[in-house]
């Protein structure tokens, strides 16, 4: 055993003072006062009393207590080969974590990560084993379990930085399955990262195999240059000579700590450069640039704001993809007479997001054309005759919308099994207690809008008069009036739905158009039927594309190729559904013949803007998570002969001197006070 | 026991529980002390007074005006009219106010001890209408209030400003005062009397020689009896200013037995000259001893 601190040792002369406190303190310095020492004088004194040690035990346990803490402050540490912790004992296996999140192509810090790892790579003993692991949001393996420094210099050649965000917990998981399956003595994972502190959210699961060890090595190169972001854009669109136009305002940050002043940003569109303006901003601000409008030429109109060169150019570009807004075709089918139509008419002139463009017909005059280009109609309060019924159901079965209003006309052949439920007699509450709707199923996306406190209140509608529903096999009842009887119901059929509301859309028999809760009624439950879904104008890199979603409209085919931004073919499957992570920055372009140039969908990926923050976090919170030790118990993973701090630190002998000195301490005193008594 | 001045100067010896608890006895008869109710007992002496006692012939000296007339007339002889004196009894406390007095282990110092239950006996004998006065010695006489109706305050002012300050002793002093209580009447002695019990005694004995009824009052600390000190230390006589090294733990049996000798010797010697003695531990109930003591003083009455 050797010490670290030796001259602590010197302490040890303060053994002496429990000695001299029993040879000589036993009598307390303080003059007690009393009344009179008649009795006391005639006492013989006995003075020899004192210069005797009673309690043998109690000096033992000072000592021992003194000596312990002295010990503690030398710090030992055990020579011997076989300590608890093996050193530098038997092969080892080492994962090595490379973070290729885009912010390692900070400045430098890129090639300081791959000559990182290379060293690690270099100190490989020949019975070593080590695996070359990527990760970013996700996690990817490049070699495995191999001892050719050749194969694995070559993968950290090969890996650079991609365009996803940092996630710790995913790759020590990875690191940790790989070290589990390994047979090897020594096993460690070497983390080659930035650290950033975006990427730690807490331990998430993330814990190594007992006897794990986890080396950090933190790659924290500061660039020269400042670092500038585009974290967003906004869109406005606006109308022009009858073209829609889109106003792009890019938002700006400065990462870095020194000022830019006249920093060109420009707007591309349609792979043009449109617009070019010039910002400033301080250090550690943001600002913003409108550019002025551009007119949207077609659908997937790509657009890309893009910054000038810096410290990190992934997060310089920000992409975008507007189309022009498609109006959805309503084809509202109504007698006509008395304003019936009235209220639905105007319920649906109003709102842009989605527009919703109306004819209304008269059952007769409904073509097969018309139910060719519209994608919802409504019955309002007609008698539908078979043929009609028929092929609205076929309009229905190929993915249509029907909302029906069960006004006192309202009728359908029985022969055909379409409507969510049968329409039966009128019930009239003019007299007595009107009709109150309740029992609303809030969890159906036509009433989640009114879920939450103060945001409509269903339960005010008066309703005089309604048709009795009879509810088919497979319908859901959405509502219920107040005595119990269903008051909205809907069904699927096919790739359609329909939805039946047992009421009028008029002042005929009850107040619901007058109502504020009409109007979003009308148009939660039209987007619902014509399953409408507003595009967004970008993605973000980690985020997954579903293929049969991405501008998939009725009668299109099915998209079969997704060209990558890098240029990538990916085939997609028979039915059109696959599920893409996106792992670039760009667009990627859904098609729907291999030959074929255009797209039939374009989705714009972004980087993650939380990553281009690179403030740092203390790496030890990862060590102390994943190993559950604040650092990695002294074993090096350069196979190098440790130095005595670091064995002592891993074998802390003064953590237990320490606790055993204080815990005689207390056992001192609880012995003294007993002695006393 | 608090050492704030109250307003009413000797207010805060007339402690109200003290004195509704000894109240509550039977103290309102003779059975206590002699005088203590007014009107209650015949006094030894005749004088004036409307109560008629007896004649005695007239000798040459005597004041005319008490001489019976009507006798004089039937029998032609001259008689004085005697009257039985209903007088008031004197009572004085002796308050030891040497330095020893002033000691209070974990509570009260004796000597507050001292002077709580003479304001208490004081009071109480004052609202019986008897005269009360007091004296204060250390190894001489530091306050004298001789016996008065009227000196109920005055006792009270002169008990709260006492301060034990020197050595004390007890014959001197109490020899002393001995020669101003020439009227019978009752004292009471408090003190921690730390002589040996025969200088006590003797000290003590003269102020029985007039007729007074004594009483002693033995007034010790808790830490005086038991010696229930822990760490070895030195220990300084507070009157003499003599240190002495002490390891309680080693001499603690040896000095109880010889305070409890002391005691003992003191009861006895105080018996055998027919002084009531008695011992008061600081610690002790102050309304419970006195209870005590005045109870024994009833029983000693009533057998006589």
């Amino acid at each position: 055993m050797t010490f670290l601190a030796p001259l602590f040792a010197l302490a040890l002369a303060g053994l002496a003072i429990p000695v001299l406190l029993h040879l000589t303190q036993k009598e307390k310095k303080e003059v007690v006062y009393f009344p009179s020492l008649m009795f006391v004088r005639k006492i013989p004194y006995q003075a020899s009393r004192r210069r005797r040690i009673q309690h043998w035990f109690l000096l033992l346990l000072r000592c021992a207590a003194l000596a312990l803490i002295i010990a503690a402050f030398t710090r030992p540490l055990w020579n011997r080969a076989d300590a608890p912790i093996a050193l530098g004992q038997g092969a080892r296996e080492v994962v090595v974590l490379l973070d290729t999140s885009y912010s390692m192509g900070y400045g430098p810090r890129w090639a300081a990560a791959q000559s990182a790892a290379r060293d690690v790579v270099a100190r490989l003993g020949a019975s070593d084993r080590a695996s070359i692991v990527t990760f970013g949001s996700g996690t990817e393996i490049l070699l495995r379990n191999t001892a050719e420094h050749s194969a694995l210099n070559g993968a950290i050649a090969t890996a650079k930085p991609g365009a996803s965000a940092t996630r710790y917990s995913p790759a020590l998981k990875v690191a940790g399955s790989l070290l589990a399956e390994s047979q090897l003595p020594r096993r460690e994972v070497v983390l080659i990262s930035d650290f950033q502190r975006s990427g730690w959210r807490g331990q998430e699961g993330a814990s190594l195999p007992a006897g794990a060890t986890l080396t950090t090595v933190p790659i924290q190169a500061a660039a020269t240059r400042p670092n500038l972001s585009v974290t967003g854009v906004s869109l406005q669109r606006s109308r022009f000579a009858n073209q829609e136009r889109v106003t792009v305002t890019a938002g700006i940050t400065n990462r870095s700590e020194t000022a830019v002043m006249n920093q060109p940003v420009t707007l591309e569109a349609g792979g043009l450069q449109v617009a070019s303006k010039t910002f400033s901003v301080e250090g550690g601000a943001s600002t913003s640039v409108s550019f002025d409008p551009v007119t949207i030429a077609g659908r997937n109109y790509k657009g890309t704001v893009r910054l000038g060169e810096d410290a990190l150019l992934a997060d310089n570009a920000f992409n975008f993809v507007v189309s022009p807004s498609e109006p959805v075709h309503v084809i509202l089918v109504d007698r006509g007479g008395a304003g019936s139509g009235l209220y639905i008419a105007q319920a649906l002139a109003i709102g842009d997001s989605p527009k919703f463009d109306y004819v209304t017909r008269q059952p007769e005059n409904l073509s097969d054309d018309d139910l060719r280009r519209t994608s919802l109609i409504i019955l309002n309060d007609v008698a539908v005759g078979a043929p009609l019924a028929r092929r609205l159901q076929k309009f229905v079965e190929q993915g249509g919308g029907l909302l029906i209003a069960a006004g006192s006309r309202a009728a359908w052949p029985r022969e055909v099994d379409l409507l969510p439920a049968t329409i039966g007699n009128p019930v009239d509450r003019s007299r007595g207690d009107v009709a109150r709707v309740g029992g609303i199923e809030f969890g159906h996306p036509v009433f989640e809008a009114f879920r939450a406190p103060r945001s409509g209140d269903f339960t005010s509608v008066r309703v005089y008069g309604y048709r009795n529903l009879g509810p088919a096999p497979g319908a859901q009842v959405l509502a219920r009036f107040d005595a119990g009887p269903p008051a909205v119901v809907e069904r699927r059929i096919g790739a359609g739905r329909v939805l039946l509301w047992a009421s009028s859309f008029d002042q005929s028999w009850t107040d619901l158009p007058i109502r504020s809760v009409f109007l979003p009624f009308v148009h939660r439950a039209a987007t619902h039927l014509v399953a409408y879904v507003p595009s967004q104008p970008w993605a973000t890199v980690g985020q997954v594309l579903d293929t049969s979603m991405a501008g998939a409209h009725k009668g299109q085919s099915v998209p079969t190729l997704v060209l990558t931004p890098s240029g990538n073919r990916l085939p997609v499957n028979g039915d059109g559904s696959e599920v893409i992570e996106l792992s670039e920055q760009g667009f990627y372009e859904l098609r729907g013949d291999t030959n074929s140039t255009g797209e039939m969908a374009v989705v714009a990926s972004n980087v993650d803007p939380a990553e281009a923050d690179l403030t740092t976090m203390d790496p030890q919170d990862i060590v102390a998570a994943s190993t559950g030790e604040s650092q990695s118990d002294g074993v090096q993973p350069t196979g190098t002969p440790q130095t005595p701090e670091t064995r002592e630190r891993g074998q802390r002998l003064w953590w237990y001197a320490l606790l055993l000195g204080v815990g005689l301490l207390a056992a001192e005193t609880v012995v003294s006070n007993r002695l006393k008594v | 026991m608090s050492t704030e001045t109250h307003e009413i100067p000797g207010a805060r010896f007339m402690d109200p529980k003290v004195l509704a608890r000894i109240g509550n006895l039977e103290l309102v008869s003779h059975a206590v002390v002699d005088g203590f109710i007014n009107g209650l007992h015949k006094a030894p002496y005749f004088g004036a007074s409307v109560d008629f006692a007896e004649h005695r012939g007239y000798v040459p000296g005597d004041d005319i005006r008490r001489m019976d007339w009507r006798v004089w007339a039937r029998t032609d002889r001259y008689y004085i009219k005697e009257y039985e004196a209903e007088s008031n009894m004197n009572f004085s406390v002796l308050l030891d106010v040497s330095k020893s007095m002033d000691y209070g282990g974990k509570g009260i110092k004796k000597i507050d001890y001292g002077r709580i239950i003479a304001a208490c006996l004081t009071s109480l004998v004052s609202h019986q209408r008897d005269r009360v006065g007091m004296a204060a010695f250390d190894s001489d006489v530091v306050e004298y209030v001789p016996p008065s109706a009227k000196h109920l305050e005055t006792v009270m002012h002169v008990l709260d400003r006492l301060n034990p300050g020197r050595p004390g002793s007890l014959k001197e002093p109490l020899h002393k005062l001995a020669e101003h209580y020439g009227r019978r009447g009752v004292l009471v002695l408090i003190s921690d009397l730390y002589e040996d019990p025969e200088s006590v005694v003797e000290a003590v004995k003269p102020l029985r020689f007039r007729g007074n009824d004594v009483m002693v009052f033995h007034v010790l600390d808790q830490d005086e009896l038991e010696f229930g000190f822990a760490d070895a230390s030195p220990f300084e006589d507070l009157e003499t200013g003599e240190q002495v090294p002490v390891v309680p733990d080693s001499l603690r049996k040896e000095y109880k037995a010889m305070v409890q000798a002391h005691i003992e010797a003191l009861g006895k010697s105080f018996s055998k000259v027919g002084v009531e003695y008695q011992l008061f531990d600081t610690s002790q109930p102050l309304d419970y001893v006195l209870f005590k003591f005045l109870s024994a003083r009833a029983r000693k009455s009533r057998r006589r």
